[in-house]
């Protein structure tokens, strides 16, 4: 049986010291087999990228211990480093060089020798030959992330590690990535470590999946695994005035009601058979949103943690700040 | 198969190559030198040969002549300056990250910033030893003249390149290699021979002169430029001094070099 890629023990990072430490990482525990697309999911502030720094060696641990590649993060940095490949989610290239250039950068940074028709063979792969000695620059976002992955790729990496590697892009650019992903996977016999907010390419790319909040992993396992881990329905309701909380418990088929202010998670066995006994009990005109999910890694998100991955995002929608700010108001 | 060395000729290569290939940069590295010979040095233009002499404390014919080498040495702080700021630049757009993810250690990138950087500042040696041709300058040194100078000065520059880099091995914020370039310039710059005569400077400013790694480079330059008796310990000072300050930055930069 091949050795597991990325074995995380006991892994805690802290940033700071005294009052003003900031744990970033608690006590993770992670085993990532080889060959396969492994995800970390979470919000923002979860802790993921701060476990790319340091499973990549680019911040020290505070106590546990990793082994990349093989080898050991905090003994071995350089020999993990020669294994492995990264993709950042902002574009990082040097955007004065061609193509071609940056590749033979990033061959000198590897040490490389005889990396030509390696770099030859990635630029065709990614349809990027006729552009290879054209500068950076001049690139459309989705060659450039295309190029980013060439980098990745030219040392013949064990594990390459994609931080968001689709945030802020397009659905066809996302789309395109996600096939990217996949063919690299298979075709380059690697194993890829990406974390995401994004709980659709999360189900999407993924073998296994780990949900990450507040620097703890929560749960882990496939995304069929992860959503069996939720039965029945999840109803999220927002009342205008606080409900008395057994009446919840009166209602067949509940099997438990979260409240949180005066929105409630009611977690039900089928929400067919909950809804009109809810209505029975609640004016309609106390129901200001009520909205029914099924089984789904957003689901499962909000069954472990109590909210939406999304809850705590940047707001960039202006009507979406608006109503939130109403709401906060009354 | 891996090649040792490879890392530091690949970003000491990028250094060279972004440099050359952003004019603005290199119009910036090559005017203000020219502007201090252009404007200041021919501000004593008309200044009797006794005066000049007095101001000097030299034989210089001209001020331009005098003051070439002084331009020439106080330059390469500037360069320190950019060095460093390039620096925050692959910091800020998350070059640095990329860099040692790879097997690239802190210490290698650093070596090739101050070497990148003071080989940059050179760009500058010959375009002022043009300018100054044409100013009337007469330079007539031998190849080995010509050689100590520049080699002179690729020491100074190495010097206060890892100065900057390890004043700024933490910083993120672009405004920090300015700061530190205007409370490092002046006293180094108006402290030195560089500009004039250190022979009339106050004593507690001659103790500085003395010491002053630009003072050194000024006069090696000027002995060479005015055909007089040359002091060849003012290169061993400064390959000390830039010894000293590539080991200090080298340690820094190992231990303290922020990543973003």
């Amino acid at each position: 049986m091949a050795e597991d890629a990325i074995v995380v023990d006991h892994l805690s990072k802290t940033y700071g010291s005294g009052d003003r430490a900031i744990r970033a990482l608690v006590d993770v525990d992670l085993s990532i087999r080889s060959g396969t697309v492994f995800g970390l999911l979470g919000p923002n502030g979860a802790g993921k990228t701060t476990l790319i720094k340091a499973l990549t060696g680019i911040t020290e641990i505070t106590a546990g211990d990793a082994r990349v590649a093989g080898y050991n993060i905090r003994t071995q940095p350089m020999e993990a480093k020669a294994r492995i490949g990264w993709v950042a989610a902002e574009v990082i290239l040097d955007d004065d060089f061609t193509a071609r250039e940056n590749l033979w950068l990033q061959a000198k940074l590897q040490s490389l020798k005889g990396w030509e028709s390696r770099a030859d063979d990635l630029l065709a792969y990614f349809s990027l030959a006729d552009r290879a000695d054209d500068k950076v620059s001049h690139f459309s976002t989705g060659m450039r992330k295309k190029l980013e992955i060439a980098l990745a790729l030219l040392h013949q990496p064990r594990v390459i590690f994609m931080d968001e590697p689709t945030m802020g892009l397009d659905v066809s650019t996302r789309r395109m990535l996600w096939d990217i992903v996949t063919q690299v996977r298979k075709e380059f016999d690697v194993t890829v470590l990406l974390t995401t907010h994004y709980i659709e390419e999360a189900d999407a790319l993924c073998e296994r999946i780990a949900i990450i909040d507040h620097g703890r992993i929560l749960a882990e396992g496939t995304p069929s695994e992860l959503k069996a881990r939720v039965s029945g329905d999840i109803v999220q309701l927002e009342t205008a005035e606080a409900v008395d909380p057994t009446l919840f418990a009166s209602i067949a088929g509940v099997q438990e009601a979260r409240p949180q202010g005066n929105d409630w998670m009611i977690r039900v066995g089928s929400s067919e058979a909950f809804l009109p006994q809810l209505f029975r009990r609640i004016q309609s005109d106390q129901i200001r949103k009520i909205s029914v999910e099924k089984p789904s890694l957003e689901t499962v998100f909000l069954d472990i943690t109590g909210r939406r991955i999304g809850d705590d995002e940047p707001i960039r929608d202006v009507r979406r700040f608006y109503a939130q700010m109403q709401r906060a108001r009354r | 198969m891996r090649v040792p060395l490879s890392p530091f000729w690949g970003l000491y290569a990028r250094e060279l190559l972004r440099t050359f290939r952003n004019p603005f940069v290199l119009i910036l590295t090559i005017v203000q030198p020219f502007m201090w010979l252009a404007f200041f040095g021919s501000s004593f233009a008309l200044l009797p040969a006794s005066a000049l002499e007095s101001v000097t404390g030299t034989t210089a014919t001209s001020y331009i002549q005098f003051l070439l080498p002084g331009v020439l040495s106080t330059s390469m702080l500037t360069v320190g300056m950019f060095g460093s700021m390039s620096t925050i630049q692959d910091k800020r757009f998350g070059f640095m990250k990329r860099i040692l993810i790879t097997p690239t250690s802190k210490g290698t990138v650093f070596v090739t910033k101050a070497l990148g950087s003071a080989s940059r500042g050179l760009v500058q040696f010959p375009i002022m030893i043009a300018a100054a041709l044409l100013f009337g300058v007469s330079l007539r040194l031998s190849p080995l003249e010509w050689a100590a100078w520049i080699g002179g000065l690729m020491l100074l520059a190495i010097g206060f390149c890892s100065l900057f880099l390890a004043i700024t091995a933490r910083s993120t914020d672009w405004q920090t290699p300015g700061v530190v370039s205007n409370f490092i310039t002046m006293p180094l710059m108006f402290s030195s021979g560089a500009l004039f005569s250190s022979a009339h400077f106050p004593a507690w400013m001659q103790a500085i002169s003395d010491y002053n790694p630009i003072t050194f480079s000024a006069l090696l330059g000027r002995s060479f430029v005015l055909g007089t008796a040359t002091d060849w310990w003012y290169l061993g000072y400064l390959a000390l001094f830039a010894g000293v300050m590539l080991s200090i930055g080298y340690f820094v930069s190992s231990r303290f070099l922020r990543v973003e």
